[in-house]
């Protein structure tokens, strides 16, 4: 059940000889430094930025998440958004505020039709993302389809398979904390054995909310609460929990071996639904690791975080930002003692943030003003555009000098793809969904569901 | 009469090959095209922090060689045999790659690849190299780069394998500054790193002879 995505493995003495300029050198695209970000000098403002070309984009789906992207895209200089589309024609309106110059349409159709447009960006409803993202990479659009790629493990291979069938096109899952500098950060942190052998995890998504929209009218109703309905929602766990459930199998390097699950409607019991609003699951990963997952809409309490215990260290993630608690009798690491220190109640945590100690000694404030704050979402966004940018240049240059050889241009794309920028690609995305699903079914049917390797295979 | 009808018809029909065949041995060129696949690039330098290098695989472009291009190792050619040869490559910025696209992206705006989107070579002239190893094809080769819109002339030693009946692979190493062609490299992340100006090149490319044979192309 190894990840075949993984990192090369660290150990702890090459992480700790690595820690400072060589390891940001060798996370090249990886880790951010403060002080260069807050740079006097304007121009400083795009250094170590992809500067890759311009990518003409489409957008589906203008509901909350769409717009988000949307905002998100509209601040992004290597975005061209030339077309935006909903079949609300409301929603289509809020769309046109932040992208008035872009074509407004009902139908995603005549989005894929648009030669114009290069990629498309899928944030419909879960169960709409199949014959979308399929229409787009037929039509040899870039395709970035939000997690989950599908509200069935059948649907989300199908769209997985005609990602790798679309060699020519960039395809990525909406897993933003792939993407994540801070969180690729932490990555050759665990990896490498700093905080000890693994012991479990746990990580939690605490919300009061009832997760239903207003609506004018039933069909409308019908159509904005999908999540609140067995039928086309993938629940708690394969519309939030993915995100940490993905990034705790990805950190571990391991895909769990089988997962045990509960829930409950407790809050929202009046509106009809039959989505718990609260879960626990329980996911086995090899040697003993368990992850504990919890969510509720419920209750707000702690919000939402995750934590990775080893025998040296504990480390907490929120909101990407992070910071590592030791043990009393843990090794001395050696940068932790001018690292910034923050208090938790009784404990105290040691902020993990790519060069913390330059940052202390500098003023400049530490984990709050890092890349760490920043939206995972942008990095997510700036890395399709740049790998899609970085494609479409490769395959253009290409046909122009060689004409069409299809099996070659594979072959080359394939050696450009070992460079791309970090994101998660159909394999990540299918992996993810085929977790997170069977995890809701453990939840919906109260049992432990053993993972086979087949059903994750891709061929 | 007879006789003399029939040597006439023969000089007619004399001068008529002999000037078909002229201009047919003055050109018959062979003309091999640069495959995508074969071939291979490294460029390698230095920093203050490490040394450095990108690779590719892709090297386009063309060579047409006279019908007397010695090709064949066992026949060593005189020093001073004349070579016609016509070679232009390119080679598309982009499909050089490091390994990170970060890095990538500098090197493709050092080499300014929005403006000029690949490296040309074009061949001025090429002779025998007469102190080649036994059973070598080594060329002294010389032509000019354009890199980063700047040309520059070049002389390098090539050495010519036939790969097989209609595939012939071109190998050569040799070595420019950044700064004859205006390269300015941007540290990545602003980073207090300066790259060395000296950077080697090493080459393999893989051309393979079209179906017919071709005159030279127009310059």
């Amino acid at each position: 059940m190894k990840n075949p995505q993984r990192l090369p493995d660290l150990s702890r003495r090459t992480f700790l000889k690595g820690s400072s300029f060589s390891t940001l050198m060798s996370m090249l695209g990886g880790v951010p430094l403060v002080a260069q970000e807050k740079s006097a000098d304007p121009a400083a403002a795009n250094v170590g930025k992809p500067i890759g070309r311009p990518v003409n984009c489409g957008l589906i789906g203008l509901g909350p998440w769409g717009r988000e992207i949307l905002a998100t895209l509209s601040k992004i200089p290597e975005a061209h958004i030339v077309a935006i589309c909903d079949t609300y024609a409301p929603m289509l309106r809020r769309g046109q505020q932040t992208a008035p110059k872009a074509t407004a349409t009902d139908d995603y159709k005549a989005v894929l039709q648009n030669k114009e447009v290069e990629a498309v960006f899928i944030a419909t409803p879960t169960h709409q993302h199949r014959e979308i993202t399929l229409a787009a990479l037929k039509a040899g659009k870039h395709v970035y389809c939000e997690a989950p790629l599908a509200h069935t493990i059948d649907d989300a291979r199908a769209i997985a398979l005609a990602a790798k069938a679309s060699f020519k096109s960039v395809f990525q899952s909406g897993l933003q904390a792939r993407s994540h500098p801070q969180r690729h950060f932490l990555l050759q942190f665990i990896r490498s054995g700093a905080m000890g052998k693994p012991v479990m995890a746990r990580a939690q998504w605490h919300r009061k909310q009832s997760w239903r929209f207003t609506s004018p009218n039933p069909e409308r109703e019908k159509e904005v609460n999908w999540r609140l309905s067995r039928k086309t929602s993938p629940g708690l766990i394969g519309e939030v929990g993915i995100h940490q459930l993905d990034a705790a199998t990805w950190f571990l390097d391991q895909r769990p071996q089988a997962v045990t699950g509960f829930g409950s409607l407790i809050k929202w019991t009046e509106d009809n639904r039959d989505v718990p609003d609260t879960i626990q699951a329980v996911l086995e990963y090899p040697q003993g690791v368990q992850l504990t997952y919890d969510s509720t809409l419920a209750n707000s309490f702690e919000s939402d975080y995750e934590v990775y215990y080893g025998t040296d260290s504990a480390i907490m993630v929120r909101d990407n930002k992070a910071w590592m608690f030791k043990e009393v009798d843990a090794p001395l690491l050696g940068w932790e003692v001018y690292a910034r220190k923050d208090s938790f109640y009784k404990e105290t945590g040691i902020a993990l943030v790519a060069n913390a100690s330059k940052l202390e000694a500098q003023g400049e404030g530490g984990a709050e003003d890092t890349a760490a704050a920043t939206n995972a979402l942008s990095f997510a966004l700036e890395a399709f555009l740049g790998n899609a940018g970085k494609v479409a240049t490769a395959v253009k240059d290409f046909k122009e000098n060689f004409g069409e050889d299809d099996e070659a241009l594979k072959e080359h794309l394939a050696d450009l793809r070992k460079g791309r920028l970090p994101a998660a690609g159909y394999q990540e995305g299918f992996d993810s969904v085929v977790i997170a699903l069977k995890a809701n079914e453990a939840i919906l049917e109260k049992k432990r569901i053993v993972f086979q390797q087949e059903w994750f295979d891709l061929g | 009469m007879k006789s003399s009808i029939f040597s006439i018809r023969n000089v007619v029909l004399g001068l008529v090959l002999a000037a078909l065949a002229l201009p047919t041995a003055a050109e018959t060129w062979t003309r091999y095209q640069g495959q995508p696949r074969g071939s291979k690039l490294k460029l390698e330098g230095t920093s203050t922090l490490h040394d450095w290098s990108v690779e590719g695989k892709l090297i386009a472009g063309f060579m047409e060689l006279e019908s007397n291009f010695p090709l064949d190792p066992a026949a060593k050619p005189p020093a001073d045999a004349k070579l016609n040869a016509k070679v232009e490559v390119k080679i598309p910025v982009t499909s050089l790659l490091s390994g990170t696209q970060l890095m990538d992206e500098v090197m493709y705006e050092a080499m300014k690849q929005k403006q000029y989107k690949d490296i040309q070579y074009r061949l001025k002239q090429i002779s025998v190299k007469t102190d080649a190893p036994a059973g070598a094809l080594q060329f002294n080769a010389v032509g000019e780069f354009s890199i980063a819109g700047m040309l520059r002339t070049n002389s390098m030693v090539v050495t010519i394998e036939r790969v097989d009946a209609t595939r012939l692979k071109v190998k050569g190493d040799t070595a420019f500054k950044m700064s004859d062609y205006g390269i300015k490299v941007r540290a990545p992340l602003a980073l207090p790193l300066k790259v060395g100006d000296d950077v080697k090149v090493a080459f393999e490319w893989l051309a393979a002879q079209k179906a017919e044979a071709a005159k030279p192309a127009e310059k």
